[in-house]
């Protein structure tokens, strides 16, 4: 190797000298700027969301029978709005992910203790009296001495149970369908092939209200008005499209080597398709599975317009009632029963939340 | 262990063609290789020997008997894929084991021939491993040792090496080929790679466009090529080939002229890069370019009749770049075909010009 000596004095002396350490801090200045602001535009758009839920949980944990105050609420505002703003102070100061998660944990310690302190005083189950008191409605009333014209409520547990009974048989029917559907679709050619891809998307793109007169006249004549078995077989008509489309993603994403190699390694095509190609799809069945309960669970237009009795509600009508009832009384047990109403979902989506990421990859896909 | 034959075979995928008619028999405990350029139709003929796809025409035999409508799962067909097609969500255990659970094999029988399979391919100590944390070399023993597992009448290799790094190729070649050997079980390999398909094969079946060009070993392929699709598929560095008119004995070619005997009208030679020599006697060139490939070197000649390639051996280029040299051959190795039917004129020679 030849080594070149090059004077560096002059070089230095004709160029401008550059300060890198100013640079560096500038990029620094400009990343930190930029955490802050960002930060401060996700908590801006996050917090119409996330208040409802917290005065949601805080009503239905603190309210009382008769009393409109609001005191608890703005009390526990007082916790959670400098909690906000320090979250958003740690996250933009942290120097490193360590002194995030220090700086996270001690604001999040800080203001546990602070709302304990502030609310605890007044927290109670007693708004939960729905679970078991199936009359509470006459109980709230009577507490402020109105006794008269309460709506004979069923036990809350059978409103959960027709939930359950929906959304699950809901599901179960999708899945099973749009599987098979959406594998047909993505293996196998046949007259009419993309016009059905084409209309599964159009379908779905139709507002299903506007189907409600006549649906409820087809119920009506075959008999399934005021039952279950009608409003899951409404429910699956409508969901199975979209579900279908999903699956097609999915199976589409499987290579055909695995299918010909189990073909000749001894397995019928049927066989194939249990052991080796729905294993590949697992996550697209699970995604499926979720959003179907989820709608079910959450299905409110059409139980409310198909199912009159009250041995047939859901969780949305029995929350609809309750809300009917008892919320110019007691918007303690209102919101109570909102949050029994939301607590399966959560669980399910926090659960499954996982697979849900990758729904949007397979579908895309398709 | 099967007899295989095509007869009359046809293929037609709606209104295309693949195969027009493919007649072939392959003999008990062969290896031959189908080779070919993608999309020649050697896939097609290698699916329909799995089952997977039924042929338009024609009959397809196994030992004399028809198989056209037999199902692929009852051929006893091993095969292994390009990608491999390893199930993803079973241990390699399971995988292996696979063929064996539709042929209601006992659990411990079953069991002894995996580990008999996965010793034979040396991944005895991956059974419990998922294909996902295997290496690409790795997956491919696998996928043989599945496809061996059930004792296959056929094995059937389609494109096994071309996912695999150069050295890894080297290694899996010799593997397959000792493999073959000891278990004696007929083979078809598919390959667009000549090296494979002449390295491995006891046999090659060259296809071009659905048609088989030419029969025979490796031997027969590279030394008496039947057409000029042949003698410029096989042979790396590729054949150099020469257009030219024969009169009188002579071809006239742009700037040289070859004696030619047995020949006449617009012919083609051919002339492989190994058999020519570079010296005192010959055509002229210039040397334009020099590529060293280790034991060898490639000389890319500039001539009046375009870009010749010469392998000289040797691992120290003899000449520069921009040198005048003469490159000479031996009339016994150069080939003469017919421009306009591009087949092979048997015993044909030319000479090079004094």
């Amino acid at each position: 190797m030849v080594t070149q000596h090059i004077p560096m004095a002059s070089t230095a002396a004709s160029e401008p000298t550059v300060d890198w350490d100013a640079l560096a801090a500038r990029a620094r200045a400009v990343r930190r700027t930029k955490a802050v602001v960002l930060y401060a535009f996700l908590i801006a758009v996050s917090v119409p969301i996330i208040l409802p839920y917290f005065w949601l949980v805080t009503i239905a944990f603190s309210a009382k029978t008769g009393v409109a105050e609001t005191a608890v609420l703005w009390r526990s505002m007082a916790v959670f709005v400098p909690a906000v703003v320090a979250f958003w102070l740690t996250a933009a100061l942290a120097q490193s992910r360590r002194q995030l998660w220090i700086g996270i944990a001690a604001v999040a310690a800080i203001a546990v203790f602070a709302f304990v302190l502030s609310v605890g005083p007044d927290l109670h189950l007693g708004n939960f009296i729905f679970l078991w008191e199936p009359d509470f409605a006459s109980v709230v009333r009577s507490r402020v001495g109105e006794i008269k014209g309460a709506v004979q409520f069923p036990n809350v547990w059978h409103a959960f149970g027709n939930s359950i009974l929906i959304a699950g048989a809901q599901t179960a029917i999708v899945v099973t369908v749009a599987s098979l559907a959406a594998y047909y679709l993505s293996r196998f050619q046949f007259p009419g092939r993309s016009s059905m891809l084409r209309s599964l998307l159009v379908l779905h793109a139709f507002p299903v209200l506007t189907l409600i007169v006549p649906m409820f006249l087809m119920l009506y004549w075959i008999g399934l008005l005021d039952t279950l078995y009608g409003v899951i077989l409404v429910l699956v008509a409508f969901e199975l499209p979209f579900a279908i489309f999903i699956m097609k993603g999915f199976f589409d994403a499987v290579p055909w080597d695995i299918e010909m190699s189990a073909l000749t390694d001894g397995a019928s095509r049927r066989q194939a398709f249990v052991s080796v190609v729905l294993p590949q799809v697992r996550n697209g069945i699970l995604a499926i599975a979720v959003f179907t309960f989820i709608r079910g669970w959450e299905e409110y237009i059409f139980v409310f317009t198909f199912l009159i009795r009250n041995s047939n509600w859901t969780m949305s009508l029995y929350m609809y009632w309750v809300r009917d009832d008892v919320m110019g009384v007691d918007y303690g047990v209102v919101s109570a029963v909102g949050v029994f109403y939301l607590v399966p979902s959560l669980i399910l989506y926090m659960a499954a939340q996982r697979y849900l990421m990758q729904m949007s990859i397979g579908g895309v896909k398709g | 262990m099967a007899k295989i034959e095509f007869r009359n075979v046809v293929k037609r995928f709606g209104a295309v063609e693949v195969i027009p008619d493919m007649n072939l028999v392959i003999e008990d405990g062969e290896f031959v290789a189908l080779l070919g350029p993608s999309g020649c139709g050697k896939s097609t003929s290698l699916f329909m020997l799995a089952g997977i796809y039924l042929p338009s025409g024609g009959e397809l035999l196994f030992d004399g008997h028809i198989v056209n409508e037999v199902e692929a799962r009852d051929r006893n067909v091993g095969i292994v894929f390009q990608s491999y097609a390893l199930y993803p969500h079973m241990s390699v255990r399971d995988n292996i084991l696979f063929p064996l659970r539709f042929k209601k094999t006992p659990r411990d029988e079953a069991l002894a021939k995996v580990k008999a399979a996965a010793d034979l391919v040396r991944v005895a100590e991956l059974l419990d491993r998922r294909p996902s944390e295997l290496s690409g070399g790795q997956q491919q023993r696998v996928a043989l040792a599945r496809a061996l597992v059930k004792e296959p009448q056929l094995l059937l290799l389609d494109e096994p090496l071309s996912n695999l790094d150069a050295s890894l190729r080297l290694s899996m070649r010799t593997e397959i080929k000792s493999l073959h050997a000891q278990l004696g079980v007929t083979t078809v390999l598919v390959t667009h790679d000549q090296i494979e398909a002449t390295t491995m094969a006891d046999r090659i079946i060259c296809m071009r466009a659905g048609r088989i060009e030419q029969v025979g070993t490796p031997d027969d392929l590279y030394l008496r090529p039947s057409s000029l699709f042949v003698a410029g598929f096989i042979g790396s560095p590729p054949i150099n080939l020469i257009a030219g008119e024969a009169e009188a004995g002579t071809v006239t070619v742009d700037g040289a002229r070859f004696l030619v005997e047995g020949a006449s009208g617009a012919l083609t030679v051919g002339l492989r890069p190994e058999h020519l020599r570079i010296g005192d006697t010959g055509f002229a060139g210039r040397i334009a370019q020099i590529e060293p490939m280790g034991r060898e070197i490639l000389y890319v000649v500039e001539t009046g009749m375009g870009a010749v390639r010469v392998l000289e051996q040797g691992s120290s280029a003899g000449y520069s770049t921009g040198e005048q040299v003469k490159i000479g051959f031996l009339p016994e190795n150069s080939l003469v075909f017919e421009t306009a039917r591009q087949k092979l004129i048997a015993g044909a020679h030319v000479r090079a010009p004094a």
